[in-house]
């Protein structure tokens, strides 16, 4: 048995009862929906018509929220509906980075996630979803899509049907008839400044306040009704990635500065770096907790993991991190000498808990800009800049010999060059997808510009290096630098965090 | 594609989940205890018990059936869903539907009945018992009609469902001519020409049969019946019907259509006889349903005496009439495609008798003239004999069923001139939305004024009139207000008295939804579902209160307690007509009164309940509906009965059969029909009514120029032509700004601009406009879309809802804070202080309103307009825009109220008054709401 939707848009009259019997149903909050219809109209007068479509969860065979919820508050149910429970989220919002059709939301009566979850309490007694039972015009429809006899599948078999966003490889079940395909790629509209019956949000849509025209083209879709869409991650989880960062960096060049041998350095190396990295490290946890929407319930990605996620798995990387630095720090305390082994496990899991990021922005698959196959190698370069900086900084406080400082100054060069590579390569080549395109757009020529070359590039990357390359450049010269590099790299992190959510999912 | 990966949920491992095909309604027979799990604490499987309640929809007039969940433990109303056991709208709804649970828990509602303390209007109440508002408005009552002052009682209502003969039975039975209504800013127009050809004001489409459909309305969207219709618009499409909609703007439904024909407005009626004149001069209409039902006879033999009195002289007759309006001609007019006008009638003709049409407001209401657009419309139906046809439209009353209630009272002899003054003889109905004018002038005051569901000062043209009238204690004395929200109006009561919506009173509704005749019951479902635990209750306030609701009453107990309380002692002969027909001399009860209607009054229901063990009030309060006929066609047909044809006689000349001087239908080929209730019992090509009430030009379908034609509009000038009128899906009126899941979907109403009109002026979205009309200003923001016609700019007239004080009169969720100035000399300034705000009250929710904006209230800014013949309020206005000044503001509007008076004389004096023939101030035929008795049509003092 497998539930799925058909919504035919040749019989919707876009009248939003389904929408209200929906917030009936769940007795839904003002400002968020499980299911909405769009608006946009096409054509120039009199040529022109409106079109309508009905959002909502797909109930995704492959669904990408279930894979990166951490407390499997999200599951698919044998039936192939895709429910949660409110009571196991701890409203870490990265299922709403996951999906790429924007069904989810954080309900503001239990700040937890929810979405369409086809209504299973009915469901579960024989009965249909409330949305297909009030709809005037027997525009939706629910059914088994493992029987062959049953409505919705003959009808997905005789008639031509679509679905948002195939390319996502999620498997979508709910099937389109007669849709604008417009309507089903956000891409596709040409955004405007209003809508004709409720207020846009300020601010909402980057992109559409950076590019909205009052001209019509013909055939290109305007948006004229939308509601409004939440931007889940902000400052904090930008935070997040900086202090990870400096906490990763600095022992993972301890590491190597150990090695090489520095001995005259230990008191950084063996026991400022680890003590540093420690603070770094729980002020992560901490940006992450405190972002949770249920920060109470941060325990649960060790009572109630998902071992697919890379949230629960990067929190497993995080804490053998800090117990390995803190064996490093103890050990540096105590005997002043740190083992090799764990010197080098210490680094290993620095660049686990620097790397694996990538790996958890990469499950949220609703985000293209994400998807970077350079964010791992991006994320070590820039544990490199921070770790680099950070000791610089440490050191210009506790002091350095000089070849280590120069010597770190030449791994900040390094790093940073890398770094300007690797943004090049994540903005500045040929983008696959259109998302991307206009995430980098949004950097490079739209509304973040400014911040974007001034300080994620000018400040960031441009100022230390010319610092760092002045000849005859002092140790002040240093400090500026690492300041300024650290200074623009958590801009970075906030326009890249900021830019990934611009584009609109729906 | 099986299912991927076991489920990690413990919850999702057990799942009990239904193989069979899933259901859509609660089966009948579960209603009294039905289960569910509670969606709160899924997915957890927590039961709940409830009660369902059928009732009825109480936000547009569709009246569609809901079922109330009623918690059977804590006695909260859980949800409305579809009645499926409703004819009309079968178990479906409009997002109005289940917002009903916003409109019955909005936290800004009114519980109690009030009284003002100080000045009228400003905003002083007090809360009142039930007891002491019906002891002064009975003695107000009662006194006005022992001083034989009947005409100072008036009852006008907005939005009926408690109407037609129910409230005729009171009115009636006070001997008084009081009833009021809005229909006047509403559809007279369309009333006017659909009963100049039937005798009958409302047509009844049968979408779902049709092969072709022709809509001047936005039925996918809003309107009578916006859900029924809908859903058999969408059936008729998915079958195969095609669509044509004439709509200035790109609606919802144009966006559905085959064609969309954006018409200036005021074109249609020439579009309409444009494609008349394609089917005549092709001869591709049904010449034997026009000669057997249309009264060209009578045409022939009052206008063309000379000519053969044949059918072939009458169709050469009007070609050689309509042949001027040709496609190029009605294009020109309307500035639309001479082709599709081609291939619309080419349409029309091929869908022959399956060929349904629809106007109601629209052109309608918008124009000088605009019943003439029905007339045309109708026309077209009459030439392709889909008049009662599958796939037709038929006039209303095949398709609507009024049970007539116990003791009707016979009609007093009496005739309110202030309800249908002399200037307004053919009038579709009351002229409501004078009524300050006509107090300006002197011609009468009221003693008692009771509004029901109706808000004239936001909802009609000239507002701020409404408020000099309202706040006026010596022109009206008494001001009574039963509403179930705060409105605009209810600030300038005497009483504001807290009615039920939908699912909190009495009612009984019948609807032309489809070719059938249904009635729906709607009922207090609180008190229902109490009264099935055994409980009892006296007044349905009582059981509110009992479910923690308040005090909030229903109108037909408020009726008969009134009725009551103004007879006593059945002195005045009134207190009869509230006597219980079971327990005479005791008060009848609202069970006493729907068991008799129930009983007596609804072919079928008796033995439909027998047959279910159950009587008739029973069956009724159970299923909450009941379809007494289906498939109801070609009703004017129907033969007169053979009992009924003995000593009839047939009249030579018109055909015309009688029996003791009552009409009892027509002979049409030989045989004896009940035809249409018109004087010649036949489809009226030819009025012989106007030409007798001294408007010859119009006794056939003709094009009259509307007030706002393209001439009378220049455009270079900064004038345009603004469309007032438009309904949105989610909204209704004044009447649902207590609905927080519709306004936060809607909630602004900028003005519509077409691009090229928009550069020519130099504006973009967002900027702001100031549309000044002959007796004000309003400032509004801008949309620009390719959805309206270049030169005219529209605006919907849901929005821009206020009130005058922080927190009391009006919903904040809907309603913007404005500051109220009298500048003195009639000239009144509002600005707004602010806009919509989140606020704090026992619903979290209110703090989450995101939305700032609540529209511009435009129709303060209107005069009025009233069409010389149909009493129409011609909505659309010719307007001068400009682009804001420095010192506008968003939301300004600026009115002076002595040149609405100014306009409104210069509107009176386009009207040829009463008397008519044999000093009638209405033609006896005409329909009208309470007629009085035959002989206060007469005027008696000339």
């Amino acid at each position: 048995m497998r539930y799925g939707f058909v919504i035919d848009q040749n019989r919707c009259i876009g009248c939003h009862a389904c929408t209200v019997a929906c917030k009936e149903e769940h007795n839904i909050a003002v400002g968020v929906n499980r299911t909405w219809v769009k608006y946009v109209e096409k054509g120039t007068y009199p040529d022109t018509r409106r079109h309508f479509a009905v959002l909502r969860c797909n109930h995704c065979d492959d669904a990408p929220c279930i894979e990166i919820c951490p407390t499997v508050a999200l599951f698919r149910r044998r039936d192939g509906i895709v429910d949660f429970d409110h009571e196991r989220c701890i409203g870490c919002q990265s299922c709403m980075q996951a999906c790429p059709y924007d069904a989810l939301y954080i309900d503001p009566d239990r700040n937890t996630a929810a979405k369409c979850n086809f209504d299973a309490s009915r469901v579960e007694r024989g009965y249909k979803p409330a949305c297909e039972v009030v709809c005037p015009t027997e525009a939706i429809l629910s059914g088994d899509l493992d029987d062959p006899g049953s409505a919705i599948s003959r009808r997905i078999a005789l008639e031509k049907v679509s679905v948002r966003k195939p390319e996502k490889g999620t498997r979508p079940k709910l099937f389109y008839v007669g849709v604008d395909g417009d309507l089903l790629q956000p891409t596709m509209m040409a955004p405007q400044s209003g809508h004709f019956w409720a207020e846009k949000q300020p601010g909402e849509d980057l992109y559409a306040l950076q590019n909205h025209t009052e001209r019509s083209i013909p055939g290109v879709a305007r948006e004229v009704y939308d509601v409004p869409h939440a931007t889940p991650w902000g400052k904090k989880i930008a935070s997040y990635l900086w202090t990870k960062s400096i906490a990763a960096g600095m022992p993972l060049l301890s590491a190597l500065f150990l090695t090489l041998g520095f001995e005259e350095d230990t008191i950084v190396l063996s026991f400022l770096s680890p003590l540093v990295s420690l603070s770094f490290l729980a002020a992560t946890v901490l940006l992450l907790v405190l972002d949770l929407k249920q920060p109470a319930r941060c325990l649960y990605l060790l009572t109630k993991p998902n071992p697919r996620s890379w949230l629960v798995l990067g929190s497993y990387a995080l804490m053998s991190f800090g117990v390995l630095a803190t064996v490093w720090l103890w050990q540096g305390v105590a005997t002043g000498g740190v083992s090799p082994w764990i010197v080098w496990l210490t680094a290993l899991f620095a660049i686990l808990s620097a790397g694996y990021s990538a790996f958890l922005f990469a499950q949220a698959r609703g985000r293209d800009f994400w998807q970077s196959p350079l964010l791992f190698w991006h994320l070590l370069v820039q544990a490199i800049v921070a770790g680099a900086a950070m000791l610089i900084l440490t050191g210009s406080v506790f002091g350095l010999s000089l070849g280590l400082f120069y010597s770190l100054g030449n791994a900040l060069i390094v790093a940073l060059l890398l770094s300007l590579a690797m943004i090049c390569g994540e903005l500045c080549v040929k983008h696959g997808s259109e998302e991307v395109a206009r995430a980098a757009d949004l950097l490079i020529k739209g509304a973040l510009r400014r911040q974007f070359w001034l300080f994620a590039i000018g400040v960031g990357v441009v100022a230390p290096l010319a610092l760092l390359l002045w000849p005859g450049a002092s140790i002040a010269f240093y400090v500026i630098a690492s300041v300024l590099a650290l200074t623009g790299l958590w801009v970075y992190e906030h326009l890249w965090i900021k830019a990934g959510q611009a584009v609109p999912l729906s | 594609m099986n299912e991927t990966r076991p489920p990690l949920h413990p919850v999702a491992q057990q799942l009990d989940s239904a193989s069979i095909a899933l259901a859509s309604y609660p089966p009948v027979e579960k209603w009294d205890d039905w289960i569910e799990y509670d969606t709160a604490r899924w997915p957890r499987k927590v039961e709940k018990h409830y009660q369902i309640v059928p009732t009825i929809c109480f936000n547009c007039e569709a009246a569609c059936g809901l079922i109330g969940l009623v918690d059977r433990e804590t006695l909260r109303v859980r949800r409305f869903d579809g009645n499926p056991e409703h004819p009309g709208s079968r178990g479906r709804n409009c997002a109005k539907g289940p917002a009903t649970l916003n409109q019955i828990h909005d936290p800004e509602r009114i519980r109690y009945p009030l009284r003002r303390t100080g000045k009228r209007g400003e905003g002083k109440w007090q809360r009142v018992s039930w007891d002491e508002v019906l002891d002064d408005l009975a003695a107000r009552v009662r006194k006005a009609l022992e001083e034989n002052r009947r005409n100072e009682i008036m009852y006008h209502v907005g939005r009926p469902g408690h109407e037609l003969l129910y409230h005729q039975r009171i009115l009636h039975a006070w001997g008084i001519d009081g009833h009021n209504s809005h229909t006047n800013v509403c559809s007279a127009g369309a009333r006017a020409g659909y009963a100049f050809w039937s005798g009958i004001d409302r047509p009844s489409p049968d979408h779902a049969n049709a092969r072709f459909i022709l809509l001047l309305s936005s039925h996918l969207e809003s309107g009578h019946y916006f859900n029924p219709h809908a859903q058999r618009i969408i059936e008729g499409k998915q079958q195969g019907a095609k669509i044509c909609v004439i709509d200035t703007r790109l609606s919802n439904t144009a966006s559905k259509a085959d064609y969309w024909l954006s018409s200036w407005p005021g074109s249609e009626a020439a579009i309409l006889l444009a494609i008349c004149n394609i089917l005549l001069q092709e001869g591709r209409f049904d010449r034997d349903f026009v000669r057997k039902w249309v009264n060209w006879e009578e045409y022939l033999r009052e206008e063309h005496a000379d000519q053969p009195q044949t059918f072939q002289s009458f169709v050469s007759i009007l070609k050689q009439i309509y042949g001027r309006y040709t496609p190029e001609f009605a294009a020109k007019e309307a500035g639309v495609d001479p082709q599709v006008l081609v291939e619309v009638a080419h349409e029309v003709a091929r869908a022959g008798p399956a060929f349904s049409t629809h106007v109601w407001r629209n052109a309608a209401a918008g124009n000088l003239g605009g019943w003439q657009v029905a007339r045309g419309l109708q026309f077209l139906s009459v030439l392709v004999g889909a008049v009662g046809t599958p796939g037709g439209t038929a006039p209303n009353a095949a398709n609507k069923y009024i049970p007539a209630p116990p003791l009707m009272p016979p009609p007093a002899e009496v005739w309110n001139e202030m309800l249908l003054p002399r200037e307004y003889p053919l009038a579709f109905f009351e002229m409501s939305f004078l009524l300050p004018h006509f107090i300006k002038e002197g011609r009468g005051k009221l003693a008692m004024y009771f509004t029901r569901v109706y808000n004239p000062v936001w909802t009609n043209p000239d507002g701020m009139s409404w408020i000099e009238m309202l706040t006026d204690e010596s022109k009206v004395e008494r001001h009574a207000c039963l509403t179930p929200t705060w409105s605009e109006t209810a600030w300038f009561a005497d009483y504001v008295l807290p009615m039920g919506h939908a699912s909190e009173r009495h009612d009984l509704m019948s609807q032309e939804t489809q070719a059938a005749r249904w009635i729906g019951f709607r009922q207090p479902i609180l008190r229902v579902a109490l009264e099935k635990q055994g409980k009892r209750f006296n007044t349905t306030y009582e059981a509110h209160e009992a479910a923690g609701m308040g005090q909030i009453w229903e109108e037909d107990e408020f009726w008969i307690e009134l009725s009551w309380r103004v007879d006593p002692d059945g002195a005045l002969g009134i207190r009869k007509y509230f006597e219980s027909p079971y327990a005479p001399g005791q008060k009848m009860t609202v069970d006493d009164y729907y068991r008799w209607i129930f009983e007596n009054s609804v072919p079928g229901l008796p033995e439909a309940a027998a047959k279910q063990g159950v009587t008739p009030l029973e069956y009724m309060r159970k299923y909450g509906a009941y379809l007494i006929e289906d498939s109801v066609y070609h009703v004017h047909e129907t033969r007169i009965k053979s009992r009924d044809l003995s000593d009839a006689i047939t009249d030579p000349v018109s055909q015309i059969v009688s029996k003791d001087g009552v009409v009892l239908g027509v002979e049409v080929d030989g045989i004896a029909c009940v035809g249409f209730p018109t004087p010649s019992r036949k489809l009226e090509f030819y009025s012989k009514t106007l030409k007798d009430w001294r408007w010859p030009e119009y006794a056939i379908p003709g094009y009259i120029k509307s007030h706002v034609h393209g001439e009378n509009i220049d455009i270079n000038a900064g004038e345009r032509l603004l469309l007032p009128t438009f309904r949105l899906p989610t909204l209704i009126h004044t009447r649902s700004g207590n609905a927080k899941w519709l306004y936060e979907i809607t909630h602004t109403n900028p003005i519509w601009i077409n691009p090229n009109d928009a550069q020519i002026l130099d504006v973009k979205t967002g900027d702001l406009l100031k549309v000044h009309t002959e007796i004000g200003y309003f400032v509004d923001k801008i949309w620009v879309t390719e959805g309206i016609k270049p030169g005219v700019v529209a605006c919907s007239h849901h929005l821009g809802r206020w009130r005058l004080q922080e927190d009391s009169g009006g919903e904040r969720w809907s309603t913007a804070l404005v500051d109220l100035k009298n500048l003195g000399d009639g000239k009144w300034m509002m600005r707004q202080i602010h806009g919509i705000k989140p606020f704090k009250s026992d619903d979290p929710d209110s703090e989450r309103i995101f939305w700032q904006d609540g529209g511009v209230h435009q129709n303060l800014t209107f005069p009025v307009q009233p069409d010389f013949i149909s009493g129409q309020h011609c909505w659309h206005q010719k307007v001068r825009v400009t682009k804001a000044g420095p010192e506008d503001k968003y939301g300004d509007v600026f009115v002076d109220t002595n040149k609405s008076h100014q306009v409104y004389k210069r509107w009176l004096s386009k009207t040829r008054p009463a008397p008519g023939p044999n000093n009638l101030r209405r033609p006896l035929w005409l329909p009208r709401s309470y007629k009085p008795a035959p002989e206060a049509y007469y005027i008696k003092d000339r």
